[in-house]
């Protein structure tokens, strides 16, 4: 019988030294697992914050694949915020592989989640279809109400984390969370606007459930479509036909996903790609999401103008 | 008085795998951890498999050649790629795991040869990547590619994908294309190998459909995130989807590595995107292929036999060093973290394919094969402690280990434990659900207008041996025989009520041309969990108004579980509601009236 022996480590070299800890001005290092839950974090973190963002700009968080900076960079964090909801599948094994002690805060606590329609979406990647499994729609942001909490949660955590800041968190957060309700009036407003009947749009995954729930838009999506060819005939027909039920011939692509399946049902309605709403991801700085706040705008732009028009 | 017919007779659909399994409770399902093992003997053509558990769970494998083993599709398979002998084995592994997001789910049987093998020249590396299993046969100068969803299914159907020229390659997905290594058209004396010279995109026929990418004398390939990396003389070459075909990286390898080493072999972690490769004999490198530096390099104390990524937290990494000491490295730090002698020193000098030992990771533990001692060790990965070892007998060689933790789903009375096709089912909603696999909150009041109708028993049809080609088919995909599976959907569809129509809240029954009427109303839902972890629901409706001698209760299972109309229902009837929920062998089958025998049968043959 083989006893193990522990040999020691010392003979082996080590050429390349690990980084772990980044020396750093701020007071707070905190890690935000994607790039909205980022712009809330430094809407409230501020000057005090060293933030490192996982899932960047027009990124998707569903199927991201961590990288070793991203566990070296928890390993560093004092908090790190999360979405939860199942969205953020990468990060229990993240989190473990990076051994970090850092605060995990689900940013979603308080919020009522909204249950997935047929079971979960699906993403387009690279032309391949992946199914997002999961009970509850994650995408609570799209609800300025919700991202209203997102925000005091942060808050909150930050306080916890870093006491010394807290009054400046408690401002930072005061100030944003006036603009968020401001956004909420104007949104409420907008639709208000629109013609009952005329309350309908296209996208290609369902991630605007809380926009739906808490604003009154109807999103229509395709079900039951496993890849892109088998997005069949009798699928996008019967989408079609709902449209026609609704009288919308609003059809959006999204920021993350891949148009190719919403152009075709645009196409077979006769109808032309009323633009790009962003769900998931903000754009690049100079784009027309580089904050919430302004996605949001935009969004709420896109939708009532093609919803108005016709 | 109406009664169902019971029987008593139940047939056992799932074997006793998980019986034997560790058992902990999680809500009212079971949640069971299985690794089973898979060991290529080094001299004799078989392969031996058992659970790493109760190792007395044992089955052999009897193959052409010596086998290198692949777990593909989850675990689902094990595929014996035997180089000298000039096939390819596929094994149904009997575990397969589902995941459903907040967790997984997980089907164990006993594993079984598949009837189907390949065969041709040389058969060698194989890669399991986007949902496809491909194997390069070196001397074939082609690839044969194999569709892992059906393979899990127990099908082998292959497409070929030839090459330019024969060599000893791969060929891997791309996004929606395809890579191939290429050899140099350069002649060769004999029967000596061409020189190999880089990496070709190519479209599923093999048509070239980009310019080769310089990878001299390519070898060792790996997939991890987004990325394939593959080693060359110059550096690692890394390939990832673009939007107008694949994206080539050369990553140098930098001048403060040692000269005049490569990387040869390759392995990709699960759950991170990194690579960690050999550098010549001695040494490692971790790679990413995204941010600098791109290599972190440590040297081991000496020549490397084997190493493995743990799937499960991708920080470590385990090696093995002919001295017979087991290294964890710390991939994020890239340094050795603990070292402990596991084995009797096996020499790297000889031949490459001479007997040593190999690694594979099994949840919390280490499986290593240790052929000069017949055995297969297990280490705890913590630790690096050996926790036991396993008679094998022979030269235990190569290893791959399948399975892992989920719950268990043991089988409604129902066929839809196997791999049905409802994973891409359009028709009946969500496949899951069909499956039995939902969560409570998805539960939804249902109106008997759901099962609204003039719907006809299938049992007739049964009898009359014109369901026989469904059997055939369950057959085909199923552990039963055809026979087997008449018999037990006897047992289920067993009825003397030909004829159901339900109109309002009127049910009315025929039983030989008799019509028995009464009016139901809703009486709530029950959930059933079957022994095999998945659940049905049945929704209830009990008597008001009507005859006296029509049943009490009415129980529906139609697979859904909020409003929809029903296509088919099952129907248990009977005046005690408790005791009727605990019926589970005979399920009287209704269709509707309108559909023609044959319309039956494709609808059944569509499930």
């Amino acid at each position: 019988m083989l006893k193990p022996n522990t040999l020691a480590a010392a003979s082996v070299l080590a050429l390349t030294a690990a980084t772990f800890s980044q020396a750093s001005a701020a007071e707070l290092n905190a890690v935000a697992t994607f790039s909205i839950i980022g712009d809330f974090a430094e809407k409230v973190g501020g000057d005090r914050l060293d933030l490192t963002t996982l899932v960047g700009r027009n990124g998707d968080a569903h199927v991201y694949a961590p990288k070793p900076a991203d566990a070296r960079a928890l390993a560093a964090a004092d908090v790190v915020l999360t979405n939860g909801f199942g969205l953020e599948g990468f990060l229990d094994r993240l989190i473990a592989a990076s051994g970090t002690e850092a605060a995990i805060v689900r940013l979603t606590d308080g919020i009522e989640p909204r249950e997935e329609a047929g079971g979960g979406h699906y993403h387009f990647v690279d032309g391949e279809a992946i199914f997002h499994a999961g009970g509850v729609n994650a995408h609570a942001w799209q609800s300025v109400a919700n991202a209203k909490i997102y925000v005091s949660n942060i808050r909150d955590a930050f306080c916890e984390a870093d006491p010394e800041g807290c009054e400046t968190y408690a401002a930072n957060a005061g100030d944003y969370l006036a603009e968020l309700t401001a956004l909420d009036t104007k949104v409420r407003t907008a639709v208000e606007a629109l013609p009952k009947d005329s309350r309908t749009v296209v996208v290609g995954h369902d991630a605007f459930g809380y926009f739906e729930g808490e604003y009154g838009i109807r999103f229509l999506s395709p079900q039951g479509i496993s890849t892109e060819a088998e997005a069949s005939a009798a699928d996008v027909a019967g989408l079609i036909w709902q449209m026609q039920e609704a009288r919308t011939a609003a059809v959006f692509a999204e920021n993350i996903a891949d148009s190719r399946l919403v152009e075709q049902i645009a196409s077979e309605a006769g109808t032309e790609l009323a633009g790009t709403l962003y769900s998931d991801a903000l754009s690049e700085p100079d784009g027309p999401a580089s904050d919430y706040l302004s996605m949001m705008h935009h969004n709420l732009r896109l939708i009532t103008s093609a919803l108005s028009s016709d | 008085m109406l009664r169902s017919i019971a029987s008593t007779t139940a047939l056992a659909l799932i074997l006793s795998g998980h019986a034997l399994a560790e058992e902990t409770t999680h809500d009212d399902h079971e949640s069971v951890t299985l690794y089973r093992v898979f060991v290529g003997d080094h001299a004799d053509p078989k392969i031996t498999a058992f659970d790493l558990d109760k190792p007395d769970n044992r089955w052999t494998f009897e193959t052409k050649g010596q086998s290198k083993l692949y777990g593909v599709g989850e675990g689902a398979a094990v595929v014996a790629v035997q180089s000298d002998g000039d096939q390819v084995n596929f094994i149904d592994s009997g575990i397969s795991l589902q995941s459903h997001g907040d967790h997984s789910d997980i089907d164990i049987e006993e594993p079984e040869a598949l009837g189907e093998t390949l065969t041709g020249p040389r058969p060698f590396h194989l890669i399991d990547h986007a949902g496809k299993v491909v194997i390069n046969f070196d001397r074939g100068g082609y690839a044969e590619i194999v569709d892992a969803h059906d393979l899990s299914e127990g099908e082998v159907e292959t497409v070929r994908m030839p090459q330019a020229r024969a060599h000893h390659g791969y060929v891997a997905p791309i996004g929606t294309g395809w890579v191939t290594s290429v050899a140099s058209d350069a002649p060769v004396e004999g029967d000596k190998a061409p020189e190999r010279v880089g990496l070709q995109p190519v479209a599923a026929d093999g048509t070239p459909t980009g310019e080769v990418e310089t990878c001299t004398a390519i070898h060792g390939e790996a997939f991890s995130g987004a990325y394939l990396a593959t080693g060359c003389k110059e550096g690692i070459l890394t390939v990832k989807a673009g939007s107008n075909g694949p994206e080539f990286a050369m990553l140098e390898y930098p001048s403060d590595l040692p000269a005049g080493e490569t990387t040869g072999t390759l392995i990709g972690s699960k759950s991170m995107q990194v690579f960690l490769g050999n550098y010549g004999a001695k040494g490692l490198v971790v790679v990413d292929p995204v941010d600098e530096p791109h290599f972190r390099y440590v040297e081991l104390p000496f020549r490397r036999i084997d190493f493995a990524l743990d799937p499960a937290n991708a920080r470590f990494g385990y090696v093995l060093t002919e001295d017979g000491t087991l290294h964890k490295l710390d991939v994020l730090k890239t340094e050795v973290t603990d070292s402990a002698k596991v084995t009797e020193p096996y020499s790297m000098d000889g031949d490459w394919n001479d007997p040593r030992p190999r690694l594979a990771m099994a949840g919390d533990e280490i499986a290593m094969s240790d052929p000069k001692a017949g055995l297969v060790r297990r280490i705890a990965k913590e630790t690096l402690e050996e926790t036991g070892t396993i008679e094998v007998g022979g030269m235990p060689y190569n290893i791959a280990v399948v399975g892992g933790s989920g719950m268990v789903h043991e089988g409604e009375g129902h066929d839809h434990s196997g791999h049905d096709h409802s994973a891409h089912a359009h028709s009946h909603g969500d496949p899951q659900i069909y499956k039995g696999y939902f969560e409570d909150s998805q539960i939804k009041d249902r109106p008997l207008a759901d099962y609204a109708g003039d719907w006809q028993s299938v049992y007739p049809y049964l009898q009359d041996g014109t369901l026989d080609p469904v059997w055939e088919h369950k057959a085909e995909a199923g552990e039963m025989t055809a026979e087997e599976y008449k018999d037990y959907y006897t047992t289920g569809y067993r009825t003397d009520v030909e004829r159901i129509t339900i109109e309002g809240d009127t049910v009315t029954f025929y039983r030989d041309g008799k019509p028995l009427t009464a009016q139901y109303s809703y009486d709530g839902y029950e959930i059933l969990t079957y022994e095999k972890g998945n659940r049905g629901v049945r929704f209830i409706f009990e008597k008001g108004e009507g005859d006296a001698e029509a049943p009490q209760f009415l129980q529906f299972a139609d697979h859904g579980i909020f409003p929809a109309k029903a296509s088919h229902y099952h129907l248990y009837w009977g005046d005690d509601r408790a005791k009727l929920l605990e019926e589970l062998t005979n399920w009287p089958t209704y269709y509707p009236s309108s559909l023609k025998p044959d319309e039956i049968v494709s609808e059944m043959l569509a499930h």
